[in-house]
């Protein structure tokens, strides 16, 4: 059994947790321990908090998610500032954490009765509609609808931040740190190419971080390596090169006509405002989701909100789970958390049959895990955070059998249910893009060295489509040395090396598990100009 | 003698609200919008609205709409989510001659721009950076309104009179012996004694389709949001000296921009520069938005008449009516200024 304490694991069989200096941190005036180095989030979920903040407008729990920024669902005023990600900052000893949503606060929300009472009272829409007749009801309903409005208070104290700015000329930027982003960076960068590469988080190496698992695919591509020794290689090759600047906590938030603006963390806040010949948008995937009764409910997880929690800050997410899908995340996923000490109750699989890899599901079963396959989900149960789930079997037309009904009790699900490209920046660059359901959604018309429609914008994994770490390693590197050829590097070797990556990439997806992707490719593939 | 046939291009506010006035007294109307409606200027816009203007025409308009805002909205039961909790223009020194020379022309129609010093601006917005401006012109019965519901809502009373709204549905002036036959869409010809050309950036190439030169010059913005805060800042602020505004929506996020600038081409792609400009102007204005998120970006494009003001009125074809050219403040004057074209063709 993994020993536990502080709602922190102490051992694991793969990784090592080296955690920081004890410090107190406030929340809602409350002290609570953490670590440095942890989140607040993280800390937060540690000693036991599951209300994070309550919804606008119906007052719904709100709680851990995603905890890589993008949900906003740990939202909370930091030392008078309102609206923190939570997830995204760490803990400073004596740091003044509160709820900002809720009456008194969220956890417990005498506002919460609006969820009851709103839609009886309120229907969706209807305060256009309602008291619209004279002046003075117009006048009171927008008075008191504007209470109820906005989601942190007034900030409190002026953000000490120092700012900066910076301008930066490259000739190859990769946006994104993780495998396809790394690999693309390594290869422009060994043609002599300038490199910068950005990342939101404080590490490079994206999802991989959380895989603890061991790879597949080619031997040249790094099978049976695990995933978090697969980061550290990648990291290793990249600072290896003197041309390439490596930026963390740096978030590009906007491509325009060939400059980039992002904003990179640190003592001085800095506005980056760069110039890059070519750009390259690795910038990965979310988490679907599904639709289910109380799917808000604290407790209802993605697949990598539990990891980051158990692989990254080694927190236990759980007890005792329910695992929503059978592919392959799902079922490693289900490997981790019994690594970690955590029960999992069962995994349910809408197919009739296991989605993932053969060896993950035998791993899985051995371990007495059981497989529904063509069941779902119907309801997660609980008032502030799951306490239990009810799940249904399917008949053919995907619908729930009556009758079929079974309960587990568990105190988080998890959602594994398959992967979005992040293709935000694409498409606000102007790139054409296409929605394919074979990749995953909508993702860039690209040449075959990935170059989308807009001339020297270039993408890598997951955010064209969705993969494996192994194909957006060689996605990166196609791109990163068609990226150095046009800028005038590397020449007849270069474009050997190009003709042969793609061909490899293409041998990879030839395998049995990349004929969906081969043939969603084939609908977004264009001719390109040739270098 | 049969109805009178109109047709409008354009869904906008300005369009809407002229189809609604011709609606409302027995006209047929089709109203016909290239796009869907809040795809031009009335969708994109942070809805200041003000009668602070440096033109007796301008304020006239800007003065009946704010009283037609009330009215239609009464009129066609729909919440605008209007606030009238003021508009504050603050400029320094050197623009003090414009400040004054509007407030003195607003005083000939009764309506009084009060000129706060800065504890007075401070009562009003308390985070306000007193440093940041030399001067505050204040419009208490300006504020600040959402668009959509405006457009929903006049497009919801247009309907109720049995208006038609044709979304995506492009339109060109058809022009025979002088005088306007109708328009021309994609699934034929729609006949109309009069053509109302209410289509904002795009109605200089409306008014060439109708054989009229037109030449309002095409503006583009942009606007960003922040994540959204409760209720902080009553007042709309524009600040003249820098082109730079600000308010907050009625879903609390702190919406504002800087001032267009002059395009030749319309596109709507957002730009760095504006960005950048508008951070700085809000958080020395207001020092702790400092920490504060931009939620989106997104930028409007709308046209200006040649001589800084709206072209409204009948032209050389007989039928063809201009009503564009409303600059920023398509919101401020577009109610009224659809009314007054109703008018004018109704009288014909």
């Amino acid at each position: 059994m993994v020993k536990t304490e502080m709602g922190r694991l102490q051992e694991h069989p793969i990784l090592e947790f080296k955690r920081g200096k004890e410090v107190t941190i406030y929340f809602n005036g409350k002290p609570i321990k953490a670590f440095e180095g942890e989140t607040v989030a993280a800390a937060l979920y540690a000693a036991g908090v599951r209300v994070f903040s309550r919804s606008f407008k119906w007052h719904r729990p709100r709680g851990f998610f995603c905890a890589i920024g993008k949900c906003s669902a740990c939202m909370m005023e930091v030392d008078g500032i309102p609206n923190v990600r939570t997830c995204k900052v760490y803990v400073r000893d004596g740091m003044q954490v509160k709820t900002q949503s809720g009456m008194p606060e969220a956890e417990n929300d005498v506002l919460s009765i609006l969820d009851d009472v709103m839609d009886t009272v309120f229907p969706h829409g209807s305060h256009y509609l309602k008291f619209t007749t004279s002046k003075n009801a117009r006048r009171f309903i927008v008075n008191q609808l504007r209470k109820f409005t906005g989601f942190g208070y007034p900030p409190k104290a002026v953000y000490q931040g120092k700012a900066g700015y910076e301008e930066i000329e490259t000739e190859v930027l990769v946006i994104g740190g993780g495998p396809g982003g790394m690999s693309a960076a390594i290869n422009a960068a060994k043609y002599g190419a300038k490199v910068l590469i950005l990342d939101e988080n404080p590490f490079l190496g994206g999802q991989l971080v959380k895989q603890t698992h061991r790879f597949f695919g080619s031997a040249k591509e790094r099978a049976g390596t695990r995933g978090i020794k697969i980061a550290e290689i990648l990291e290793g090759e990249l600072r290896s090169f003197k041309n390439v600047d490596v930026r963390l906590e740096t978030r590009a938030f906007g491509i325009y006509n060939g400059e980039v603006g992002a904003h990179q963390k640190g003592e001085v806040d800095k506005l980056l405002r760069i110039k890059a010949k070519k750009i390259i948008v690795a910038t990965g995937a979310y988490e679907r989701t599904l639709v289910f009764e109380n799917n808000d409910l604290p407790g209802v997880y993605g697949a990598g909100g539990v990891q980051t929690l158990m692989n990254v800050y080694g927190i236990k997410p759980g007890n005792r789970g329910l695992i929503v899908g059978s592919g392959n995340v799902g079922l490693i996923l289900t490997y981790q958390l019994m690594q970690a000490g955590v029960e999992v109750a069962a995994i349910v699989e809408a197919l009739p049959t296991i989605g993932g890899y053969f060896v993950h599901a035998a791993k899985v079963s051995r371990l007495g895990v059981p497989i529904y396959t063509r069941h779902t989900i119907l309801k997660a149960l609980g008032k502030k955070c799951v306490e239990g789930a009810i799940i249904a079997k399917l008949d053919e037309r995907w619908n729930p059998i009556p009758g079929t009904e079974k309960k587990f009790d568990c105190d988080f699900i998890c959602v594994a249910v398959g992967l979005s490209p992040a293709h935000e920046l694409l498409y606000q660059a102007g790139c054409e893009m296409k929605f394919i359901p074979e990749l995953g959604g909508l993702v860039p018309l690209r040449t075959k060295y990935n170059e989308t429609t807009v001339p020297g914008l270039y993408t890598a994994g997951d955010v064209d489509g969705i993969e494996e770490a192994t194909a957006a390693i060689m996605e990166g590197r196609i791109c990163g040395i068609h990226a150095a050829i046009s800028l005038g590097y590397g020449g007849k070797e270069a474009e050997k090396e190009l003709e042969e990556a793609v061909k490899e990439l293409d041998e990879f997806r030839a395998g049995p598990f990349g004929q969906k992707v081969v043939v969603g490719i084939k609908k977004c593939l264009v001719e390109g100009v040739k270098v | 003698m049969s109805e009178l046939k109109v047709a409008v291009i354009g869904g906008g506010i300005a369009g809407l609200s002229a189809a609604y006035f011709l609606a409302k007294s027995g006209a047929e109307v089709e109203v016909f919008e290239q796009r869907y409606l809040l795809y031009g200027a009335s969708g994109r816009n942070s809805g200041g609205l003000t009668v602070q203007f440096n033109d007796e025409e301008l304020i006239k308009l800007a003065l009946r709409s704010l009283d037609l805002y009330d009215e239609l909205q009464s009129e066609v039961k729909f919440n605008f989510l209007l606030r009238k909790d003021g508009y504050l223009k603050i400029a320094n020194k050197n623009d003090e001659a414009k400040l004054e020379s509007e407030a003195s022309l607003l005083k000939k129609f009764g309506v009084k721009i009060e000129i706060l010093n800065q504890n007075e601006v401070k009562e009003l917005v308390p985070d306000i950076n007193t440093k940041a401006f030399d001067l505050a012109y204040y419009f208490s019965k300006g504020g600040t309104v959402f668009p959509w519901p405006v457009i929903w809502g006049l497009a919801r009373g247009c309907k109720a009179l049995g208006v038609k709204v044709y979304d995506y549905t492009p339109a060109t002036v058809v022009v025979e012996n002088g005088s306007v036959k109708g328009v021309q869409t994609l699934d034929g010809l729609h006949k109309a004694d009069f053509v109302i050309n209410a289509a904002g950036a795009w109605s200089n190439e409306v008014s060439k389709s109708a054989g009229v030169e037109l030449d309002n010059k095409i503006f583009k913005e942009n606007i960003c949001v922040t994540e959204s805060l409760r209720p902080y800042l009553d007042p709309y602020i524009f600040d003249v000296s820098n082109n730079a505004y600000l308010s907050q929506s009625m879903r609390g996020e702190i919406v504002g921009g800087v001032v267009g600038r002059e395009i030749d081409q319309i596109d709507k792609k957002g730009e760095l520069d504006p960005l950048i400009r508008y951070a700085k102007f809000a958080t020395n204005l207001i020092p702790k938005l400092k920490g504060l998120s931009v939620l989106r970006q997104w930028v409007g494009v709308y046209d200006l008449g040649k001589n800084g003001k709206p072209v409204i009125g009948f032209t050389k074809v007989k039928g063809f009516v201009q009503l564009n050219g409303f600059g920023r403040h398509g919101m401020s004057l577009g109610l009224a200024a659809g009314e007054k074209v109703a008018e004018m063709v109704l009288k014909k």
